[in-house]
């Protein structure tokens, strides 16, 4: 585990400044002083206490979408739904929250996370059933169950939940002692942070040190052993899908609680898949998907700030980002492909002479 | 002059894993030559460098007494070198002929010239003795009629030297004769032929010299007419060899598992399986592979849906049980596959040992870790798992020591009944052994088990009793006193002792 970790990180350094190298050219190329705009970058995604709670503010919901594919993965389901959950979260936090008006802040606030939790729990339930029960494959349900979240929401504050008067499509604001309260003055930065935070440790805890955890990583790394050894693999799969959906649901409950006030059709933008650039950047760790959520919010953050006081357009940092993506997955993709060759069964020690009894070889005539 | 010479061959893979050290070997024309050695003693190596499918670091390869350099498998082709795969490259729903002229057909216009591809198969399997219908689907062929198409497919490319890896792997005692008989046709008609095995009499009877590698080295170049398998199998290990010996059976033996009924859903025909296996037994099953043994580890476990019948483990019914429960009921398993069935080769040594019980020292589902890692390193001193730490990822280890892994955590809960399914696949003979006097040890305590391989020396070392599986059914049962290779070997093929052979 820990040669993973120094393995993993010098490489994971290398990835993103190989982006960010990559990127300065492009920017070169098309005349802007690339030099210049990182260190405005820089600036704006750390420069000051509002700066970096901006920064802070965008790495929230990418916590927990990475933390919620991160469990996934790592139970080896290639969850692309977190997305869908974060939108049947958001919308029930803030249904919740502009219903019942009339409890205390503490406890709508907490009902309003539990709800959004919950029925995101449940959104991840439907595909990880179909999976663990029937092996339908859960890449294609959970992306068309994206497009069911988002366009079932989008109907409830269009037509059930309709608010008159609204340019937009949007639900009711919350009432005020459901909105979370703000951790520093000048920035939209608020408690959500906090519950992204706990949920870390939750599912740094989980993943170390709990049968659960055990489960998700031995079925992760080899399913039929994890089967055949006895545990109970349908049941662990349908947990981990429910779990990665009620994250999910977590991070919407913490968007609209905290920064929208309310629920907003389409507010999400790809929060969700942000969740897997994060999580394959992370390698695995959950510290690993706490700072890549961190660098991920510094580039949005400071982008957005960038393009204000420079001529370069944020869209040149979303190639960055794009950079980010492509490298790790090439890089990842290779690792796949060495796994893929036969490996062989016997790795003496070191000094003796033996040859690698490799089975199955390919390529002749 | 030698036909082929290898001289001074030495390869170190990545990672410094030294597998041939200058090895020096000459084949004459028209030889038969055995190469033997342990798994990992350089054999298949030395045969990939030779097939062009890996790069020696020096040395020099001499065929006809030219030097030549070997880019790659199509290159050994155009030489005249072909290579017979342990596992079978065949297309299963292409016939005989196209699976032979693959890649090579003759052509007539835009499409395959059937008639003149059928032709030429025939013609060739004429001159070669090598009889088999080239419009038969390879699918339809029993094993050792594949490994002809297979031997085949290199003569259609003008093989003249021909490189079979472990070819008898997969055959019943009497194809493994016809197989003999092909090869000395192949010699008489010009070929040349390097047979790679670990089976000792196969030398004995084929080949009429033998180069043994141990570690990477030639330790020792042999005539058959004036060896001994002794002195080959001394050669090869580097010691003495001590056969498993054996205390008489039980006294008192009562019913450990007593299986009725069973079905297991196969696409065999679905004949049911009775058997019992008794306390300090050992019942063999001997069967080519893929005649339902594996469907009969899976029923057993639990882990395959479609199965009926009862499964008895001293009086409590597990039919109705998931395999957690069954192994809670004193059911283990070595599995045929361990890298797939039996380990999680990227977790830690420790992680995989406690995978069975893990769950049971857990308090409100957080881990023992302290107590998981200790149980380990008790096993781990038990089973003398040669490993630096608990901690070490499984893959890492050597194979032996991963199936030590496998046997300590199967073997730390006192089993009722264990099934071993092939249990010293792909280990060396020390480690071999130490699998055998295991065996041996749990059934002088008391336990039932089922010893399932591929390898009759090992059934017939160890069995107590045999059964013989062909096509999902149990076809014959043998006293240990009545097992004989040959009679083994019949029903293994489907026929019964009292049928006429062939």
């Amino acid at each position: 585990m820990r040669a993973l970790f120094t393995g993993a990180l010098p490489r994971t350094v290398l990835t993103v400044l190989l982006a960010l190298v990559m990127g300065g050219v492009i920017m070169q190329v098309s005349g802007k002083d690339a030099l210049n705009a990182y260190q405005v970058l820089f600036n704006s995604a750390f420069g000051n206490e509002r700066a970096l709670a901006n920064t802070l503010l965008a790495a929230t919901p990418l916590i927990f979408t990475g933390l919620a594919t991160l469990i996934a993965f790592r139970a080896g389901i290639f969850n692309v739904g977190v997305e869908g959950s974060l939108y049947v979260g958001a919308f029930t936090a803030a249904w919740v929250g502009f219903t019942f008006v009339d409890l205390p802040g503490v406890v709508l606030i907490a009902l309003a996370f539990a709800a959004g939790g919950l029925v995101g729990g449940l959104w991840g339930l439907i595909p990880g059933y179909l999976k663990a029960r029937l092996r339908v494959d859960e890449i294609v349900t959970t992306i068309m169950l994206n497009y069911v979240a988002i366009r079932f929401t989008d109907y409830l504050v269009t037509g059930p939940f309709f608010v008159p008067g609204m340019a937009n499509a949007m639900s009711a604001e919350v009432t005020p002692q459901a909105q979370l309260p703000r951790l520093v003055e000048r920035s939209q930065l608020n408690l959500s942070l906090v519950v992204a935070l706990v949920v870390f440790l939750v599912v740094a805890f989980m993943l170390r040190r709990t049968t659960l955890g055990y489960e998700v990583k031995t079925i992760g790394s080899n399913p039929v052993f994890a089967r055949w050894i006895g545990m109970p693999v349908s049941r662990t799969i349908m947990l981990v899908m429910s779990i990665s959906g009620l994250i999910g649901g977590l991070a919407g409950a913490g968007q609209a609680l905290g920064v929208n006030y309310r629920f907003v059709s389409g507010f999400s933008r790809g929060l969700g898949f942000d969740g897997i650039v994060i999580a394959l950047l992370g390698r695995g760790s959950p510290v690993g998907v706490l700072l890549s959520a961190l660098f991920l919010g510094a580039l949005r953050n400071g982008a957005s700030t960038m393009e204000m006081f420079t001529r370069i357009p944020r869209d040149l940092i979303d190639i960055v980002v794009a950079l980010v993506i492509f490298f790790t997955a090439v890089e990842i993709g290779f690792n796949w492909l060495r796994r893929r060759r036969p490996t062989p069964d016997a790795v003496p020690p070191p000094g003796s002479a033996a040859e690698p009894e490799k089975e199955g070889v390919r390529g002749n005539a | 002059m030698p036909y082929l010479e290898l001289r001074g061959i030495r390869k170190t893979y990545p990672g410094g894993v030294l597998a041939n050290d200058d090895i020096t070997l000459s084949v004459e024309q028209g030889e038969i030559h055995g190469l033997v050695g342990e798994n990992g003693a350089g054999k298949s190596t030395l045969m990939k460098i030779l097939y062009g499918m890996e790069q020696p670091d020096h040395g020099e390869i001499l065929l006809a007494g030219r030097s030549l350099k070997i880019a790659n498998p199509h290159a050994a082709i155009q030489l005249g070198i072909g290579m017979v795969h342990q596992h079978f490259q065949l297309v299963p729903n292409l016939t005989v002929a196209e699976n032979i002229a693959l890649g090579a057909e003759p052509r007539k216009g835009l499409f395959a010239d059937q008639a003149a591809m059928h032709s030429r198969v025939r013609a060739l399997s004429e001159r070669f003795g090598l009889q088999v219908d080239p419009a038969a689907r390879v699918s339809d062929l029993s094993v050792g009629l594949q490994q002809r198409v297979e031997i085949l497919k290199m003569l259609y490319r003008d093989a003249r030297l021909l490189i079979l890896d472990e070819p008898s792997a997969v055959l019943t005692p009497q194809e493994v004769e016809s197989l003999f008989s092909v090869l000395r046709r192949l010699v008489a008609e010009g070929c040349t032929a390097i047979f790679i095995t670990h089976k000792l009499y196969e030398i004995m009877s084929i080949c009429e010299r033998a180069t043994v590698l141990r570690r990477g080295r030639v330790v020792g170049s042999v005539r058959t007419a004036e060896s001994s398998p002794a002195e080959i199998s001394r050669l090869m290990v580097g010691h003495d060899v001590a056969s498993p010996q054996r205390t008489p059976p039980n006294a008192n033996p009562r019913d450990r598992l007593v299986v009725r009924a069973l079905t297991t859903g196969s696409a065999h025909r679905s004949t049911p399986l009775d058997f019992t296996i008794r306390s300090g037994e050992i019942l063999g099953v001997a069967g080519v592979e893929g005649n339902g043994q594996s469907e009969l580890i899976e029923a057993l476990l639990g882990v395959r849906t479609g199965v009926t019948g009862d499964i008895v483990l001293d009086g409590t019914s597990l039919s109705r049980l998931n395999a957690r429960r069954r192994r809670e009921k004193g059911l283990a398993l070595i599995p045929e596959d361990r890298n797939r069935e039996g380990l999680s080769r990227p977790m830690q040594v420790w992680e995989n040992l406690a995978s069975a019980t893990y769950y049971r020292s857990a308090r409100a589902s957080v881990l023992d870790l302290g107590g998981l890692q200790g149980a380990a390193r008790d096993l781990i001193r038990r089973f003398d798992i040669r490993v630096s730490s608990e901690k070490s990822a499984v893959s890492t280890l050597s194979g032996g020591n991963a199936q030590k892994v496998v046997i300590a955590r199967e073997l730390a809960e006192s089993p009722a009944v264990l099934i071993a399914a092939q249990p010293t696949r792909g280990l060396d003979v020390g480690a071999a052994q130490f699998v055998h006097e295991q065996l041996l040890n749990l059934r002088r305590e008391g336990v039932g088990i089922l010893l399932i391989s591929a390898d009759l020396d090992e059934l017939l070392a160890l069995s107590d009793r045999l059964i013989v599986m062909f096509e999902g059914r149990i076809l014959a049962t043998f006293q240990r006193d009545a097992a004989t290779r040959q009679a083994l070997g019949l029903a293994m093929a489907g026929r019964l002792e009292s049928e006429d052979a062939p």
